[in-house]
């Protein structure tokens, strides 16, 4: 036990320890989607969406945080409302279905790659860590095979409720996601022809030494990203819960945290989803156009970029902020001082983030000139530089798969849910046949011009 | 007459779908950008802190105009309440002490639950003392009994939230102070 202890640094076992943390990140992307979803669909529609809850902070007033609190309101609502079942229904599978999608997701972020491997001095030992949680050969496939169980819990859902509308919809779910796995495997499949490998990180190398993903392989983006979202099953292929037809699918007969569950579960699975899609077709964690050695030797300059960004995006904030305030005073809203009280606060922190972060990467720039080693021919640098390069690999992923987040939301306000035969079609003979094409094309094309 | 509306068979670029949906994806992106960067713009209202702009000719709640001297024009004829198709006016008249008018109003009472709204009773007023220009559409009580108006609040108007060029819509003639309403009604009599 001792020598398993003393045969890794204790900064390796710290930093080791806390990648497991990355398994709660698709489940805080729940807490951005929720107002992303719900505003964004009102933005789409013409609305304004829910912006009227808030917390009531003492001695200061109201904060509504522009809609977020929502959050916390749908989640209470959830929570405290009574958990019951129909009778007759199979009480171990009923109550346990719910859970199985949830906990999928706490797994399968384990083989993504949230930086480029860790490799930094600390005293006289080289130390080196790899950017997943688990670092597997089979990588992709093993992300594919747990995400494709959480079907089960559709399924166990829809076979327990002992309702026709849940039978069906547990049926519909199974169908198609067995359909389009199949499309999804195979689309990526001429990816993985050209980087030989199906561990992700080295998809992600070579997409950072070649050209992204989506360069590459434009048709099998599409396809892949389609098949993601019929995946996740969500509009327009949400045909598992489709309204005029199977009232609420296989959740029908669920309430309160355990329909809770499931309505977690699908976020999360988008949250997934779309880190996955930006790890496989939008470089994942690198910098476009930027390699992460031109990070490391001017790391002082990246962090001070990096601050620059969040002070222009700080600064955009501010301006939406003010315009819409001087809209508001002007206005004759009977809640203006609340309103206006709130915002002022939101100026003071603004103008505060601003002035830090630009203090910041100011002081970056010019004092963070790190030491390095040169170890076989490569500038290794201290644990600094290493933390650093890893914190804007982490946000610019995170930034690339936020954007896909959008796309799930943008989709499902915009496209009308597919007929139950249309889906099936789309998958079976077009989806499919295009991807194998494209693998068939992709091969002969790597064969001809690389000779693989 | 039978109208037919011929459809437009679609196209085969139509018809591969692909296209036509990144045409409404491009149109919903440009309402959500609109949402996002123009919130002021986007045409709903926080509705109970920023009330709706409501046209004077809507019929909202109901308002007895007045005489100069503070006393309602009413003259109790009761055709406001034989008109009400709902039933929900009620008034009882009293002999009047102006010399030129036979009744005068003592309780005038509209019942704002059964009320439907239709006008009729401002149509049926001969003498204009009935209007329904308050412009005011949401009223809320705990007891039902508070929805029915009682005189004196259908009275409790101020002139400077009516139009200001309309002096009509102001004052009523008649009553002790009845020259003035004239002069401002710009109807001198000798």
């Amino acid at each position: 036990m001792m020598e398993i202890i003393q045969s890794k640094h204790w900064v390796e076992w710290l930093i080791t320890i806390c990648k497991f943390g990355f398994a709660f990140i698709p489940v805080i992307f729940i807490l951005l989607l929720i107002p992303l979803e719900r505003r964004g669909a009102g933005f789409i529609q013409d609305r304004q969406g829910p912006n009227r809850s808030y917390f009531k902070i003492p001695y200061f007033g109201r904060i509504r945080l522009f809609g977020w609190v929502q959050d916390a309101c749908d989640g209470l609502k959830l929570f405290f409302k009574e958990i019951y079942s129909p009778s007759g229904v199979n009480k171990f599978i009923f109550s346990i279905a719910p859970a199985i999608p949830f906990a999928i997701v706490l797994i399968s972020p384990c083989v993504i790659p949230w930086f480029a491997p860790m490799v930094f001095t600390m005293g006289d030992e080289v130390i080196r860590i790899s950017g997943q949680t688990v670092d597997s050969e089979v990588g992709i496939l093993l992300l594919f095979g747990l995400s494709s169980l959480s079907a089960f819990g559709a399924v166990l859902a829809g076979w327990a409720s002992k309702s026709k509308y849940s039978l069906l919809g547990g049926l519909r779910t199974s169908a198609m996601t067995i359909s389009y796995e199949v499309c999804l495997g195979l689309s990526i499949m001429g990816l993985l022809l050209l980087v030989g490998s199906f561990r992700i990180d080295e998809i992600i190398a070579w997409q950072e030494a070649n050209v992204w993903g989506i360069v590459a392989q434009p048709v099998a983006f599409f396809c892949f990203l389609i098949a993601m979202i019929a995946e996740t099953g969500r509009a327009p292929f949400d045909v598992a819960e489709g309204e005029p037809e199977l009232v609420a699918g296989f959740h029908t007969e669920y309430g309160a945290m355990q329909f809770g569950l499931f309505y977690m579960g699908e976020y999360s699975h988008i949250g997934i989803n779309s880190i996955l899609v930006a790890c496989l077709f939008l470089g994942g964690y690198s910098v476009p156009f930027v390699t992460t050695e031109t990070i490391q030797s001017n790391i002082g300059i990246s962090l001070a970029v990096l601050c620059g960004i969040f002070v222009v995006a700080i600064l955009a904030f501010l301006h939406l902020l003010y315009r819409y305030a001087r809209w508001y005073k002007k206005s004759a809203a009977s809640n203006k001082q609340v309103i206006l009280r709130e915002y002022s606060l939101y100026k003071i922190l603004g103008w505060a983030a601003v002035v830090v972060f630009a203090a910041a990467g100011v002081a970056s720039a010019l004092f963070f000139h790190p030491e390095f080693t040169v170890i076989d021919g490569q500038p290794v640098y201290g644990i600094g530089v290493a933390l650093g390069t890893a914190l804007i690999h982490i946000l610019v992923l995170l930034v690339k798969a936020i954007f896909f987040c959008w796309i799930w939301i943008w989709v499902r306000w915009t496209l009308p849910r597919f007929r139950y035969d249309h889906v099936m079609n789309l998958g079976w003979k077009v989806i499919l046949n295009i991807a194998l094409i494209n693998l068939v094309v992709t091969a002969l094309i790597a064969k001809l011009l690389g000779g693989i | 007459m039978v109208r037919q509306i011929k459809q437009k068979p679609m196209n085969w670029i139509e018809r591969l779908y692909i296209f036509e949906a990144f045409r409404g994806l491009w149109t919903t992106l440009k309402h959500a950008l609109r949402g996002l960067l123009r919130y002021e713009t986007l045409p709903t209202v926080p509705y109970p802190e920023i009330k709706p702009e409501i046209s004077r000719t809507y019929r909202a709640k109901h308002r007895l105009m007045l005489r100069p001297d503070g006393t309602p024009r009413c003259v109790a004829c009761g055709m406001c309440a034989t008109a009400c198709p709902a039933q929900c006016i009620f008034l009882e008249a009293a002999p009047s002490e102006d010399g030129r008018i036979e009744k005068r109003v003592l309780r005038f009472d509209i019942d704002h639950l059964v009320c439907v709204f239709c006008g009729l009773c401002v149509e049926a007023c001969p003498v204009d003392a009935l209007r329904m220009d308050t412009c005011d559409t949401s009223y809320v009580f705990r007891k039902r009994e508070d929805f029915v108006t009682p005189m004196y609040q259908l009275m409790s108007w101020d002139p400077k939230d009516y139009p200001q060029d309309d002096l009509q819509s102001q004052m009523a003639p008649g009553g002790t102070k009845n020259k003035q309403a004239l002069d401002a009604w710009g109807l001198k009599v000798n």
